[in-house]
């Protein structure tokens, strides 16, 4: 049906619809003019929360007003659900969507050309001779692992390998890489690290906020942040706290226990080249014949028993290059 | 009566009372003891002779005293306090460490013994060495703080060393073969001839009453006052609130009095706005800082974080370099496989004869000192200068002139580990 339009004693063109059609339509076509131009900037720009933020909250309201939409207008939108229309228009939503599931090299070479997700995914490469891990979440912060691999390692298959943040008193704050889905259980420390953050951090969500008192003994203050972007990028560098970077590998078959090598870093004091240390390997600590001893894993100094393990890893240097 | 009889009585009578009152009303039982008579209890002034003289009972000093009487010496340990123990007691911090450097044990020896047993005889935990401690206190072994004072008492009583509780030196002159040394407490004066000298007191008092040089910094660490506010203190089992106590001085009696002052005040303020039961207090801060002497070498930070293995060296260390601050602190780990080692030299003070220190006024540099100040190391250092004193003794020489190999084995004899042989 042709939209109506009515014409005014003065001449004027009435606006057509009742009111809250009107309300619903322009508020729909506003919102999604926003959420165009953010998504656009957050593909071309480096990641920046205040784009990232105004994209996401703005898509709740988007969401919202797409409900009043098809109330709106189900009788019309009813009828597009008959013939072969509907059919043709899923499955195309459902080419396209496994096409960016999956992300063929085609895909991945236009977001490749994304300032944004272009560093996040190609930030991993794993070679015969070298793995290289890149994290750039700032055109002020960029961070580079490179790990010269050793005589025990294998391309096929390839070792499982785990890259995180950890804050001075050992928990998680931020995964940089997981393991190959499935592998888990390869980066058994990692995993363990992972889920106590998770159950910390809701720990901390659903707690009262208590005052962070001095350690008069021997450890620094608390560290009480859950934001990676704390001890990333601190606001004030002189306010940060030292945190560290935890990379877990594991050469499937070769029986012995993945490795954990770490290494400190400060913002306060910042460095660019850094090498990491072996800390050692992880073992499990509970009583896993009790299922009311939650599974916890520990870190043990390297002992006789590794021989091939410790030849995975020649050396792993980590480069951090920030701003002014 | 017999001690048995009186006290059969004593438990019947309160299972009566509870019976009758059926209240389960708690009511403290009490045993008794008698004291040993002490000769010459009512004489003022007395005058002895001792090859060692140890100033000062606490982590190094009860170490050095014990170390000192099992080597053959005679030996008087005076404590201005009133038990053995000094910061792991009196000031509270009852979590020795490290004993444990990189998956290996580097200290033990009669320090470990004594915090082994406390443990044991608690039926505590030890933490496994084995293990990769996510912070290095992770380490430290909780320890039953007055089991552990005891325990001292009586390992000094099998060695046959004297003790001599609320005593201080007063005044000290060399002789011809030593010291005299004069002491007082109330109602005692006690004037004490001896060979040698282990100044353990923390603050290296008897080196300053000599003359010998020392160093301190213009406003030394915080001091740790520790206590429990409304909840049970389970000792040897958890950590215990603290209370920085800032410009805490262990320089002398006045400062201390200060610094106790303030720290009980605060914590009283506390009971007052955040309510809740005092559960546990320390008789005494925690000091962490105070005078060092100037040694025939200085162990600097350089040496302590490279792990420099001293020529001369007597004893392992390790611990971050950990210097508290108005802020906190913020320990600097060593780096992956060092382990500091202590030389002899930096327990002789530069240019005497027949005196050491062993503890925190060992001669260091600041950040050096700020890990070699806790306990572990202090234990391994009052052993070693004990075994160097009494070798000393016997040899009729001065710690200086005590041939390494000797100390040595006289340490390995007593359990201690040896820098390079961990």
């Amino acid at each position: 049906m042709a939209p109506s339009s009515r014409v005014k004693n003065n001449g004027t063109k009435a606006p057509t619809g009742t009111p809250r059609r009107r309300w619903v339509s322009l508020l729909t076509a506003l919102t999604f003019g926003v959420l165009s131009v953010t998504g656009v900037l957050a593909f071309i720009l480096p990641f920046s929360i205040t784009i990232i933020g105004l994209h996401a909250l703005m898509g709740f309201v988007f969401i919202g007003l797409i409900g009043l939409h098809l109330v709106n207008n189900h009788k019309l939108l009813t009828g597009y659900l008959r013939g072969p229309t509907l059919w043709a228009t899923a499955a195309i939503t459902v080419v396209l969507t496994a096409l960016f599931w999956w992300q063929p090299g085609p895909v991945k070479t236009v977001l490749g050309w994304s300032g944004n997700l272009g560093p996040a995914m190609e930030r991993f490469v794993m070679a015969a001779d070298e793995m290289v891990f890149d994290y750039s979440p700032s055109p002020d912060y960029k961070l580079k692992l490179t790990v010269v691999t050793g005589p025990s390692y294998h391309v096929d298959p390839p070792p499982q390998v785990a890259i995180w943040l950890e804050n001075q008193d050992g928990y998680h704050i931020k995964t940089l890489l997981e393991p190959g889905t499935g592998a888990a259980g390869h980066t058994p420390y990692w995993a363990f690290k992972l889920a106590g953050w998770e159950r910390a951090k809701r720990a901390a969500d659903e707690a009262e906020p208590e005052p962070i008192e001095i350690d008069a003994v021997s450890s620094p203050t608390p560290n009480a942040s859950f934001d990676p972007a704390d001890y990333i990028l601190p606001e004030a560098t002189g306010d940060s706290l030292p945190y560290h970077l935890l990379l877990e590998i594991n050469q499937p078959g070769d029986g012995q226990p993945s490795l954990v090598h770490a290494v400190q870093i400060d913002n306060r004091l910042p460095r660019t080249f850094q090498l990491l240390e072996l800390r050692g390997y992880p073992k499990r600590v509970d009583d896993e014949d009790d299922p009311e001893d939650p599974e916890e894993w520990a870190l043990y100094f390297i002992d006789e028993t590794f021989d091939s393990a410790l030849d995975l890893i020649d050396s792993a240097l980590l480069t951090i290059e920030r701003g002014q | 009566m017999n001690q048995d009889t009186k006290s059969s009585r004593r438990r019947f009578l309160q299972h009566s009372l509870m019976g009758t009152a059926g209240l389960g009303i708690g009511i403290a039982s009490t045993s008794e003891v008698r004291a040993r008579p002490v000769a010459n209890a009512h004489e003022p002034e007395i005058s002895e002779q001792f090859d060692v003289l140890v100033v000062g009972g606490g982590t190094a000093g009860a170490i050095a005293a014990i170390q000192a009487g099992r080597a053959g010496a005679s030996v008087l340990i005076v404590e201005r306090g009133a038990q053995l123990g000094g910061t792991t007691t009196t000031g509270g911090v009852a979590f020795p460490g490290l004993f444990d450097a990189w998956g290996k044990q580097i200290i033990a020896g009669i320090g470990w013994e004594l915090v082994k047993e406390s443990v044991e005889l608690d039926d505590g935990n030890f933490p496994d060495f084995s293990r990769v401690p996510q912070r290095h206190w992770h380490n430290q072994v909780y320890t039953n703080q007055f089991l552990y004072a005891i325990l001292a008492e009586e390992k000094c009583e099998q060695a046959g060393v004297r003790i001599a509780y609320h005593e201080f030196p007063q005044a000290v002159t060399e002789t011809d073969d030593g010291w005299q040394v004069d002491c007082v407490g109330f109602g005692t004066k006690r004037r004490v001839h001896c060979r040698q000298i282990i100044d353990c007191t923390g603050g290296a008092e008897v080196v300053g009453l000599i003359g010998f040089e020392r160093m301190r910094e213009d406003e030394t660490q915080p001091g740790s006052y520790l206590y429990m506010l409304g909840q049970a203190h389970e000792p040897g089992r958890n950590q215990i609130h603290r209370l920085y106590v800032h410009g805490a001085d262990s320089t002398n009696s006045r400062t201390v009095t200060q610094a106790n002052l303030t720290g009980r005040k605060s914590i009283l303020e506390q009971v007052r706005s955040r309510g809740g039961r005092l559960m546990h207090l320390q008789p005494e801060t925690g000091f962490r800082e105070s005078y060092r002497i100037v040694g025939e070498t200085i162990i600097t930070v350089n040496d302590y974080r490279s792990g420099r293995k001293f020529e001369d060296a007597v004893a392992n260390a390790f611990y971050p370099v950990d210097l508290h601050t108005r802020d906190g602190v913020r320990p600097e780990p060593l780096p992956r496989g060092h382990v500091p080692t202590i030389p002899l030299r930096a327990l002789i003070p530069k240019g005497s004869r027949n005196l050491m220190v062993a503890g925190r006024s060992l001669s260091s540099d600041r950040l050096a000192n700020s890990g070699l100040r806790v306990q572990a190391p202090c234990m391994a250092m009052g052993q070693a200068a004990a075994a160097t004193a009494v070798l000393a003794v016997r040899a009729n020489t001065t710690p200086l002139e005590v041939p390494l190999g000797d100390i040595h084995d006289l340490l390995r004899e007593h359990g201690a580990i040896i820098p390079g042989e961990e």
